[in-house]
């Protein structure tokens, strides 16, 4: 499959990854033009019947024929790649497997720290059949150190990192996002880690073992924190609800209708006075210790202010005048806002004709209208296998008859 | 070696933070903002071995773009873009990172981070049912943009690009690091709702109290059953209220009471002991300073130091590592008259 137009072409990619850190990461390379190779086992993408609806649902509506091609969540995250399905357990799929990453420039794989290792295709194993190739490692807790072996998913991860407590109503009651925030962490760092081991290799012309960490990338996105836990002369940071350290007003106020939000701040002066303009809050003049100082007293204003009006209908109010505001989102608001649409944001290239998230990166000759949907399970087990490694179709057939190639779970 | 201009509000900052850690020369012409940590918390997190500036005449930085690699611009909206003039400068990579983009209805509004997580679908999903939703403490929606930013200008440059602009919105971006929110409301025709900390559709997940702190449990299916020997209640295993993830989310509280009973009286420590030798997904919930004392991360040279005027401090490293090499400590550099800079 030709890649799409982008700045990576010419980078060839084994993707091993699952779940959401790691195919986040290699969509973003997708969308970047690097040419995407997807290896699966067989049963990788779950089994011939699902036990329940996955939590996207079926990109096929209420039911599926084809489940394991279909669960929504999974979907959204394959654009732009194609799909060889080998069975890596029988000796002949683990030597196609190594024939495929002695010419890939960039492996990711988001498994556990022991399963590459466990099953000898670790950097190690293929640092000698490729030099050049980037072996890039996102474990939960990183391939050392006492936690290195514990089962992680991004919202253990969050608890460690620091973050759910900082997060929540009150220091008594706080909260876990519930939301995986460690993976889309991890995710974007991975593009930025990657894109600096091709850089880094144009240098060097060697290939390296790229290592991360989930557990790192939350911790480190709370750097500032961990910074100032160390420094005495500063207050040690704190669950603030929906408050902020250096900002007054800021929250979130009930609108008018059923569980219809907004969110507001006025970060200087200028914002606030606006704000004092049409809303009765305080004093126009108060510095923001003295709005820190009547925090509940100017929330009591904004919410009764608020309530008159819709969330959309705030929201411009308080623009209008200046002021950051802006309605609190439900997946049909995202995708109605005329922001977002008027900028093109949600694509739709995919089967049953279901938006999908854009790309952020908007880099001159980077076309959405190129952007292919997900691959069915082995869609490409030929093409692959032709184009990056010379196998005639006899070789092809003998593979598909031998069970090493699959497009469809076993029975 | 890149040579690294960066401008604005911390998205850049990050940004610049990962230029230094893969060897550029960076320049930071930052402009403080209300932050969630104190100034000298930002700047020895985002700022360390950067060259720091403070110059407002956009003519001098259009000069200053003029002789760089990569310029990341990060302010608050299109006209603040404009009034800089940074589509217009040249010859290099610039990457201009704004609350909204560069068009559109909104492309002016004004936005603090909490506002862009209201509209990029997160706050909705954030806290308790029957209460306020809840706002990301952080600066999640900033550094998610500057790293993406790093990436964007990385493969400009991996291309051999050297003049090109390219445009970030911080809420197509907070968009775009949507779990199943939108996927879910096409496929499934629900509004995804706010639970606490109960992920909802993987049961149990929740966070539950100990007798010393709390730990966050995320028992997907096939953890099911080490979760009762972890509870130490193997009988739960054959209980037919919780033999499948659908039964256990049909009986989600009466599951949670048996997860916060078995669990209240014991510590922090037993149950990481147990957490382990039942190979369950199981998460302590770790204090700042704990997480400064965890000897994992010290084991695995997570920390570099920055040296402070008079004390140094420990500071995360990114999350990746290439070729197996820590990087080195780093210095805050005062904030320097720009002249001296542009000498040089």
């Amino acid at each position: 499959m030709t890649p799409v137009s982008g700045p990576l072409n010419g980078v060839k990619i084994l993707d091993l990854t699952h779940v959401w850190a790691g195919p986040l990461a290699v969509r973003f390379l997708a969308d970047l033009g690097a040419e995407v190779v997807r290896v699966e086992a067989p049963d990788g993408r779950g089994p011939l019947v699902f036990p329940s609806t996955p939590l996207g649902g079926w990109i096929s509506g209420p039911s599926s024929d084809e489940p394991w091609n279909d669960n929504a969540l999974f979907v959204k995250l394959m654009r732009n790649r194609s799909s060889v399905s080998l069975d890596l357990k029988t000796e002949a799929g683990r030597r196609v497997f190594l024939q495929l990453a002695s010419c890939a420039d960039v492996l990711v794989e988001n498994f556990s720290a022991r399963v590459m290792p466990g099953f000898g295709l670790d950097y190690e194993a293929l640092k000698p059949i490729n030099p050049n190739l980037l072996y890039v490692s996102m474990p939960g807790f990183g391939q050392s150190g006492p936690l290195c072996n514990r089962v992680a998913f991004g919202p253990t991860v969050e608890a460690f990192s620091g973050f759910t407590q900082m997060m929540g109503y009150s220091a008594d009651e706080p909260r876990n996002t519930a939301m995986a925030l460690m993976d889309p962490v991890s995710g974007t760092n991975a593009v930025a880690a990657i894109l600096t081991g091709l850089r880094q290799r144009e240098v060097t012309g060697e290939g390296a073992m790229i290592e991360m960490s989930l557990h790192e990338g939350g911790v480190g996105y709370n750097g500032p924190w961990l910074v100032d836990t160390q420094l005495d002369e500063i207050p040690a940071p704190s669950c603030l609800g929906n408050r902020h350290p250096q900002i007054a007003p800021h929250g979130v106020y009930a609108c008018a209708g059923e569980d219809q939000w907004i969110a507001l701040a006025c970060p200087d002066d200028g914002q606030w006075r606006s704000l004092c303009e049409f809303v009765d809050v305080g004093d126009a003049e108060w510095s923001v210790a003295k709005r820190m100082d009547h925090h509940d007293e100017i929330d009591d204003a904004i919410s009764a202010w608020v309530l008159q009006y819709s969330k959309e209908e705030a929201a411009a109010r308080l623009q209008l005048a200046g002021i950051s505001a802006g309605p609190v989102n439900s997946a049909p608001d995202m995708i109605a806002d005329d922001q977002v649409a008027d900028r093109g944001y949600f694509a739709r290239y995919e089967r049953y004709d279901v938006p999908m998230p854009g790309n952020p990166l908007r880099i001159p000759g980077l076309d959405p209208s190129e952007w292919r949907r997900s691959p069915r399970l082995g869609e490409h087990n030929r093409e692959v296998l032709k184009d990056w490694l010379d196998y005639s179709d006899g070789q092809i057939d003998a593979l598909e008859n031998d069970g090493v190639l699959a497009d469809r779970p076993p029975a | 070696m890149d040579r690294v201009l960066e401008v604005g509000g911390c998205a850049a900052g990050y940004a610049g933070r990962l230029f230094v850690h893969a060897g550029g020369d960076v320049v930071s012409n930052a402009v403080a903002a209300p932050a969630w940590a104190s100034d000298l918390g930002m700047d020895a997190f985002l700022h360390a071995d950067k060259r720091r500036i403070e110059v407002q005449d956009p003519a001098l930085l259009a000069e200053l773009a003029e002789h760089c690699d990569v310029v990341i611009v990060h302010v608050e909206n299109a006209q603040a873009a404009q009034a800089l003039g940074v589509m217009e400068w040249q010859g290099c990579v610039r990457v201009v990172i704004t609350s909204f983009g560069l068009s559109g209805p909104k492309k002016d509004w004004r936005a603090t981070p909490n506002v862009l997580l209201a509209m990029g679908g997160y706050t909705h999903l954030m806290g308790d049912a029957d209460r306020a939703p809840l706002t990301l403490p952080g600066h999640y929606a900033e550094f998610q943009a500057g790293a993406l930013a790093y990436a964007a200008a990385n493969a400009a440059r991996f291309c051999g690009e050297n003049d090109v602009l390219i445009e970030i919105s911080i809420l197509e971006t907070l968009m775009t690091l949507s779990q199943f929110t939108t996927v879910r409301w096409h496929c499934a025709g629900e509004v995804r709702g706010r639970h606490g900390s109960d992920f909802w559709y993987v049961e149990p997940s929740e966070l539950y109290a100990c007798a010393d702190g709390w730990i966050y449990v995320n028992i997907v299916p096939q953890f099911w059953d080490p979760f009762t020997v972890f509870l130490d209640r193997p009988e739960l295993a054959m209980d037919e209220r919780f033999t499948t993830n659908d039964l256990r989310m049909q009986n989600r509280r009466v599951l949670h009471e048996i997860g916060r009973k078995a669990v209240a009286d014991l510590t922090i420590d037993e149950l990481a002991a147990r957490a382990e030798s039942c190979r369950v997904p199981v998460g302590i919930v770790r204090s700042l300073q704990e997480v400064l004392d965890e000897p994992h991360l010290g084991e695995r040279s997570f920390w570099y130091q920055v040296e402070l005027e008079e004390r140094s401090v420990k500071v995360p490293r990114p999350n990746y590592r290439i070729g197996g090499m820590p990087g080195p400590d780093r210095q805050l550099f005062p904030v320097e008259y720009p002249k001296r800079k542009l000498q040089s």
